[in-house]
């Protein structure tokens, strides 16, 4: 759809803001208006082509290539169109999406996808803290959409969580889903302590180790089994540990009782 | 009235006159096909004729575990009315009074694109609060505490535009040979897919006309068709041998549905043979008044092609 290929010449001296970088945005531009594209870098600006050599293509997604650690705010707010980024990126990837797909090749920084509303956010490498989490000073965190880790989560991941999906392959830090509104959480991998905590309402599905349960979760032995199907055969979809989870029963937790007490921790056994 | 003979049964130059509805699927499923049954036929109960029960509804089949959204057996359940409004009234009350107390029961949409109207929607609020919402894929459940476990219900189901009024008159020799026409042609197009046959064991013995001598009564007894009335009414479209009158009524989600369900219930009349008691085919139609869809008889008979 973009048409466009940016391969980085060089490591910035400062961190650069590519929230500009939208397919969407850049495919309605020339290949010298994208170059001439000025991205906010430390108090400056620096246009597109001191960074990247740009190449144009026919199709597919907006493609970038190189380690953009330092790159931050990339598929910020994407709405339409694929980003697909070939190494590693910065903090903010993919927050306040509302649509389009977002892929990481590598790693992601902290507050990855944090306030999403919809699209797809992949990450195959791991991901900072408060992943799908709020932006600083709100309210709600991810509010809808699907956030894949393939590897592992830093701490707070998917703090103040309202809606969505978000499915971890690798491990979770310390207080994952910590203060959860609701939506879907699926954790493959162990997680740190205190996970739930202040838990309003939502799901959290530990495909595999079980975690420490805090003592304001209650186990609830009635049968579920309807809405474990609907959950499980979704979650399928995204394989590995998680495809064969319709087959497993299942034990839950309800709480968090300091709270709401309406989440629900989700052990298949 | 021409008349077209095959394997000795008479089939009328007529047409079937049917006409526009709104319609839904819901899915019941439920700890085992039993109970997801005792669901389903309480919930199509008293749904025979929008005439008085507010909409027509039945069992479309029995599904398998394999084809339904949490694995168990279930039953597909085709509700039609006269309007959106109506079809929403009566989901909520079928559903609320006759599956949401079914122990173990689930409900789900059955038909994925159209207006969404309410199905666990409103039916969460009995849950007093303690009802949850989960978001799956995109589509709303919700689950409703209750004393076997919890009730889940996708919070709507679609409408669509749907066909009613599809029929087949069985013209018989007598009431034994009538009714297991009837129960034949039932039979077969029960194997068709989108319809429902609304009436009990799908036959109507009380067909009606539009219309009657008292102001009151929106329809009464359809006089040409009774037996009984055999050269005491002024009309009458029965000659001497026939003795016993049966109504198949369908409705289908479409009119290809409908033309494929009356399809199969002729071709189960003509292999059994006049021979086997139902002399004649004919269908009631008010001489293309009440509705836009006609369906002839000639075009359905087996050999008429699609």
């Amino acid at each position: 759809m973009s048409g466009y290929r940016f391969t980085l010449k060089q490591q910035p001296a400062l961190r650069v803001d590519a929230s500009a970088l939208q397919p969407a945005a850049l495919a309605s531009l020339s290949l010298g208006e994208v170059e001439k594209l000025a991205l906010p870098h430390g108090k400056d600006r620096l246009p597109v082509g001191e960074l990247f050599t740009v190449q144009a293509r026919d199709d597919g997604p907006l493609m970038l290539e190189g380690d953009l650690a330092r790159f931050d705010r990339l598929g910020c707010g994407l709405a339409e169109g694929e980003l697909h980024v070939r190494g590693s990126v910065g903090a903010y990837a993919g927050a306040g999406m509302t649509g389009g797909r977002l892929v990481v090749d590598a790693d992601a920084g902290d507050l990855t996808g944090c306030a999403m509303r919809g699209g797809w956010l992949e990450v195959h490498g791991h991901v900072g803290d408060l992943a799908a989490s709020a932006l600083p000073g709100d309210m709600d965190g991810m509010r809808g959409g699907t956030l894949v880790v393939r590897g592992n989560a830093g701490a707070r991941l998917a703090d103040r969580m309202r809606r969505g999906t978000v499915v971890v392959f690798g491990d979770a830090g310390n207080f994952m889903a910590s203060r959860m509104v609701a939506g879907t959480l699926a954790l493959a991998g162990r997680c740190g302590t205190h996970a739930a905590y202040g838990m309003r309402r939502g799901s959290i599905v530990f495909a595999g180790s079980a975690p420490t349960l805090a003592p304001t979760f209650v186990p609830v032995d009635s049968n579920a089994d309807v809405f474990w199907q609907l959950l499980a055969r979704d979650l399928a979809r995204f394989g590995g540990p998680f495809a064969g989870l319709a087959q497993r029963r299942v034990a839950r937790h309800a709480g968090d009782l300091a709270v709401l007490g309406k989440g629900e921790l989700l052990l298949p056994t | 009235m021409g008349l077209l003979e095959l394997n000795g049964v008479l089939i009328d130059e007529t047409f079937a006159e049917a006409f526009p509805m709104k319609a839904t699927r819901i899915v019941v499923t439920a700890h085992n096909p039993t109970w997801a049954m005792h669901a389903a036929a309480s919930a199509t109960g008293f749904a025979t004729s929008v005439i008085a029960c507010g909409c027509e509804a039945a069992i479309e089949r029995v599904l398998g575990a394999d084809e339904t959204p949490d694995g168990r057996p279930g039953v597909a359940i085709l509700l039609f009315a006269m309007s959106g409004k109506e079809l929403a009234k009566q989901v909520e009350r079928r559903v609320g009074q006759c599956v949401l107390t079914c122990p173990t029961t689930a409900v789900f949409a059955g038909l994925a694109e159209g207006e969404a109207i309410a199905l666990g929607k409103n039916l969460r609020f009995f849950g007093d609060g303690w009802q949850t919402s989960k978001v799956i894929n995109g589509v709303r459940y919700w689950r409703v505490p209750t004393m076997d476990g919890e009730f889940v219900a996708q919070e709507t189901t679609a409408v669509t535009k749907g066909v009613g009024g599809g029929n087949l008159l069985l013209l018989g020799g007598d009431t034994d040979a009538a009714l297991a026409g009837a129960e034949a042609a039932v039979a077969a197009m029960r194997g068709v897919r989108n319809v429902i046959m609304p009436f009990p064991g799908g036959v109507v013995r009380s067909g009606s006309k539009v219309g009657s001598k008292y102001p009151a009564l929106m329809a009464s007894t359809n006089d040409a068709y009774c037996p009984s009335l055999i050269g005491l009414a002024p009309k009458t479209e029965l000659t001497a041998d026939i003795r016993c009158v049966m109504e198949i009524v369908i409705d289908g989600l479409t009119d290809v549905d409908v033309a494929n369900a009356m399809r199969a219930g002729i071709a189960a009349i003509v292999d059994r043979g006049a021979a086997a008691g139902v002399k004649r085919i004919s269908a009631g139609n008010y001489g293309g008044k009440l509705g836009p869809f006609h369906f002839h008889l000639h075009k359905l008979v087996p050999g008429a092609g699609a």
